[in-house]
């Protein structure tokens, strides 16, 4: 049971409870007080989701900006708010008072909806994480046999506006960032799908929530090490944060594929990119730490608390690292992390077929 | 796009250029099949305006040639001057020269560092490099007044004599700079990232480097052992005891350990000069300040000096008036910047952001 039909039958419950009647009127064979609620319970969990979403991108942008000020000697934003909390609110509003700049040459339509085609599937990526489990009530919006599928899908098709954004810029520094965002994402593509078909494998499902409770006694991190630090790199790779941040690159190529952007449009970028660390952190957690399986708390606490944990290195070397080049880059992608991931679905058969029953 | 070859200008508005470079580059794809740099974005007439007043009045303008190691130019300047009038400094004003050109070359070249992490794509090896140039200026402002450009250096001596708590201040630094800049050069130098981009990248050979002229830091990251301070003593540098770094392999990476370990010595020269500053007069008290500007002077004169950059000297031609009858400025950097066609060629975009900062070129300087 997830969160859904949960939601479904409360609604019902009040309804039941008030005596009201639903309208003896049908569509499709289905009454249509049904599909008000229907109705009501999606627009519910889809503003749930998004707040959920966004108050992990403000918290984590404000985690980042303290931890980067703290590491650098910095006091960091102190000035909105109590500890500076309202910052980013704040840049919110200033970016949303900036003028909206279209370049005369640019594509016009591919760039206006090139931050939206970021931004969308980022957010929508939450709809598919399990969230923890309460009793009988998964607390997951869709559950579905493929959830993990989708989730990929969701977080493959992000960059793809990266590449609009920056081909339909109409500048070179752009085209450049376009072009990189593209050879990233394929070098790491690869290896990420090939160590995520071993986890598949060893939890013998595509159901997140079946893969979280595959992991009850050992986590797919102890057999999968080489699978995890595969699929870990090839997120912050597609994060494009640093080392990898190249379609960006903001010393060479300006600011990369964003580099015309401005207002609340470069704003979206940014979110989502903080939106979308948020995402793959919790996606590494519940596929190779056990999502919300752990002792005493609740498990959405556990998954919190396992999420932070990779939001802190993903912080950590965007703090500390350089950029890699871009023959070191597709050398990593291709060379390093294709082998490694393969080597590891090998070892995952191998368990699979010989210690199967202990996932 | 018919044709594979883009041409893209880097610059003069880029945020890696250091100031206001442009580099007009032909990209096939990522690689870089020509770069040719164009200057002149910052020239503000230096030599002439220098030719408009009296002999110390030029001083202000040479100040802003390379406005991050702005001790060093005046140095130039001063001594050209004073040999061209054959004025005499007292000792104590000459060790307090070498005292400060050496604090700005380290603070120089601590901006170099951090300014190359930028490069690089690393934000926090620039914060902690600003922390302790900050403690430089500090201690320039507790002696001279100002922070960045000082106009400190006079005809027969200095404006302003080393305080006791300045000189506090230079002792307490220098008991924990090197510590600083080990952790500083861990960040860059044990970071596998940045050495694979820096090593066998931006490489000059010796013949490249005499042929451009190339002079400094980047000339003996090269192989080529020339340093103005131990070749062509001037001030007290032979009474001191530093090394000069080399390094053969001519790349960035070698520019980059050259670059520290100059200042760890330019640290050391720090703590011999305090050790070794004699009492006396700071300034020739036959060159009351008032007079400065009646000074007249016929003749020819250049003093070649080491500054962070290279070999800097100024040209000066006196016709018995009280203002120069020329000022030729020979910058560093303008020379340094010329090598960055041959840098360049053959490697990949961001290897142009390495290579040219590791020039470490300051535009005040290249344009004057």
């Amino acid at each position: 049971m997830n969160l859904f039909f949960f939601l479904m039958s409360i609604l019902y419950g009040i309804v039941k409870f008030l005596h009201i009647n639903f309208i003896p009127f049908t569509y499709q064979g289905v009454p249509v007080g049904i599909w008000i609620a229907y109705f009501i319970v999606a627009t519910i969990e889809v503003v749930l989701v998004f707040a959920f979403a966004m108050l992990a991108v403000i918290v984590i942008i404000y985690v980042f900006r303290k931890y980067m000020a703290d590491a650098q000697n910095r006091i960091g934003p102190n000035r909105v708010g109590p500890w500076g909390t309202l910052q980013l609110i704040a840049d919110v509003f200033k970016l949303i008072q900036k003028q909206d700049i279209i370049p005369t040459a640019a594509d016009r339509t591919a760039f206006l909806v090139a931050p939206y085609l970021v931004f969308t599937p980022v957010v929508l990526g939450f709809i598919l994480i399990p969230f923890g489990s309460v009793s009988i009530l998964n607390l997951m919006v869709v559950n579905f046999n493929y959830t993990i599928l989708f989730l990929i899908a969701f977080m493959t098709i992000a960059p793809v506006g990266e590449i609009i954004g920056g081909l339909a810029s109409h500048n070179k520094f752009s085209l450049y960032g376009a072009l990189r965002s593209a050879a990233q994402d394929v070098g790491f593509e690869v290896p990420m799908l090939i160590s995520l078909i071993s986890v598949i494998v060893l939890a013998g499902s595509y159901n997140a929530n079946d893969i979280v409770t595959a992991q009850r006694i050992v986590p797919f991190i102890v057999p999968e090490i080489l699978g995890f630090i595969v699929f870990f790199l090839a997120m912050i790779g597609r994060q494009s944060i640093p080392p990898f941040d190249l379609p960006e690159s903001g010393s060479e190529l300006v600011s990369g594929f964003s580099t015309e952007y401005s207002g609340m449009r470069y704003g979206i970028f940014y979110m989502a990119n903080f939106g979308f660390m948020a995402l793959a952190s919790f996606v590494v957690a519940v596929i190779y730490l056990g999502g919300w399986e752990g002792p005493i708390f609740p498990g959405t606490i556990w998954l919190v608390i396992k999420g932070a944990v990779f939001i802190f290195i993903f912080l950590l070397t965007w703090i500390s690292l350089g950029r890699v080049r871009i023959d070191h880059l597709l050398n990593i992608g291709w060379k390093y992390l294709l082998p490694l991931s393969i080597i590891n679905l090998l070892i995952s058969a191998g368990i699979a077929l010989y210690f199967g029953g202990v996932f | 796009m018919e044709d594979k070859i883009i041409e893209v200008n880097f610059g003069p508005q880029h945020p890696s250029t250091h100031g206001v470079l442009r580099i007009k580059v032909k990209l096939d794809g990522e690689i870089i099949v020509e770069a040719q740099p164009i200057i002149g974005y910052l020239h503000r007439n230096a030599e002439k305006l220098a030719e408009m007043g009296a002999y110390p009045k030029g001083m202000v303008y040479i100040d802003r040639l390379d406005y991050v190691a702005a001790l060093n130019m005046e140095l130039g300047h001063v001594l050209s001057i004073e040999n061209l009038m054959d004025v005499q400094v007292p000792e104590r004003a000459l060790w307090i020269r070498i005292l400060m050109v050496e604090l700005n070359r380290i603070a120089s070249h601590l901006i170099w560092l951090g300014t190359h992490g930028l490069d690089m794509g690393m934000l926090t090896p620039f914060f902690y490099c600003f922390r302790e140039r900050e403690r430089i200026l500090r201690i320039f402002d507790e002696i001279t007044g100002s922070r960045l450009l000082y106009n400190y250096f006079a005809i027969g001596g200095v404006y302003s004599d080393v305080t006791p708590k300045s000189i506090e201040m230079i002792k307490e630094w220098t008991e924990d700079f090197v510590d600083k800049l080990e952790e500083i050069q861990a960040i860059l130098g044990k970071s596998y990232i940045y050495v694979s981009r820096t090593r066998g990248v931006g490489k000059l050979s010796p013949e490249d480097v005499l042929s451009y002229g190339v002079t400094g830091p980047m000339q003996r990251a090269s192989g080529i052992k020339r340093d103005l301070r131990k070749d062509s003593p001037y001030l007290f540098y032979e009474k001191i005891n530093f090394e000069i770094p080399t390094r053969t392999e001519g790349d960035v990476y070698a520019r980059f350990l050259v670059r520290v370990e100059e200042m760890r010595q330019s640290a050391r020269i720090v703590k011999q000069v305090l050790e070794k500053l004699p009492q006396g007069d700071f300034y020739n008290k036959k060159y009351s300040k008032p007079m400065l500007v009646r000074l007249k002077a016929t003749g020819e004169s250049y003093v070649p000096t080491e500054s962070p950059k290279g070999e800097f000297g100024i040209y000066l031609i006196g016709d018995g008036s009280s203002i120069p009858y020329r000022v030729r400025i020979r910058s560093p950097s303008f020379a340094n910047l010329s090598s960055i066609p041959t840098m360049l060629k053959g490697y990949k975009i961001a290897d142009l952001t390495a290579a040219v900062s590791s020039a470490d070129p300051v535009f005040g300087e290249v344009d004057r």
